[in-house]
């Protein structure tokens, strides 16, 4: 397994590709961890926003000699926000959450989850057999790279809303089906 | 309360990476995040998380839809 910290250098020099490369690791990693979090924020926004930060004080990151130091900050960094999120909307008391095990074990270059390596190759054949509409909404949500909202979408591909909104779940499902046919558990990190 | 077909329709919303921007510039929670109990809440979490591996897995580059939308925020100098 490769220490995520591997891109700290272009990282630091303003190179936003290595940052990509980079959160191609990092993002599920921050988004599992705000899995405490999913009924008290909208962990999206709080990824996203957890990442912008991360680039933002990366050019002044300072290592300290463990594996993934970057992607332990980006944790703490989606953590806090989500807690500050949390005690906004409500009044809760939030105990241990197993955020330093976590970082503990992200502090070893094993401790980082890589997903299943057959889904790359198991996922083409599965969406080759969605049926036309499904695949439709679900190719504009792929074309739109998020910067596009849905009824945007939906109106591009000339459905309604709520139609495009469930050929996208009928996308999802069919292929997560697919997919649990061919071996392969997409949630398998989650558990 | 929802129906589980309401509910079908505003989880797939939220699986979307597009989030809008407030005025001063902080991403804003998605509207139909707010029309789901908290059970409805988790679902969405777990379909989100189903849905970036499947975009990754489809991305020659294996880039998700946040990573892009991330990217595109940093080159747009947020």
């Amino acid at each position: 397994m490769t220490d995520t910290d591997a891109h700290l250098p272009g990282i630091m020099s303003g190179d936003a590709q290595a940052f990509a490369r980079w959160m191609r690791v990092a993002e599920p990693e921050v988004r599992v961890s705000l899995r405490r979090f999913a009924a008290s924020v909208d962990a999206e926004a709080v990824v996203q926003e957890a990442l912008l930060r991360v680039w933002q004080v990366a050019p002044r990151f300072q290592a300290d000699g463990r594996p993934n130091g970057l992607l332990r900050l980006s944790v703490r960094i989606a953590h806090n926000l989500a807690v500050s999120e949390t005690r906004k909307r409500r009044d809760v008391a939030l105990g241990e959450d197993g955020l330093e095990a976590r970082l503990n074990q992200l502090a070893s270059a094993e401790g980082v989850h890589h997903g299943d390596p057959h889904l790359r190759r198991a996922i083409h054949g599965c969406k080759e057999k969605l049926p036309a509409q499904p695949a439709k909404a679900l190719n504009a949500r792929l074309s739109s790279e998020g910067g596009l909202a849905d009824a945007d979408l939906a109106e591009g591909v000339g459905m309604k809303l709520n139609t495009f909104l469930q050929n996208f779940s009928r996308a999802r499902k069919l292929l997560a089906e697919c997919l649990r046919k061919a071996g392969v558990d997409i949630e398998a990190e989650l558990a | 309360m929802n129906t589980p077909e309401e509910n079908e329709v505003l989880i797939a919303a939220v699986t979307s990476a597009y989030r809008a921007r407030d005025v001063d510039g902080k991403l804003r929670i998605h509207p139909n995040w707010h029309d789901l109990d908290d059970e409805g809440r988790r679902e969405a979490f777990d379909a989100s998380f189903q849905v970036r591996r499947l975009e990754s897995a489809l991305d020659d580059d294996g880039e998700n839809s946040t990573i892009k939308a991330v990217i595109a925020r940093i080159h747009a100098g947020r």
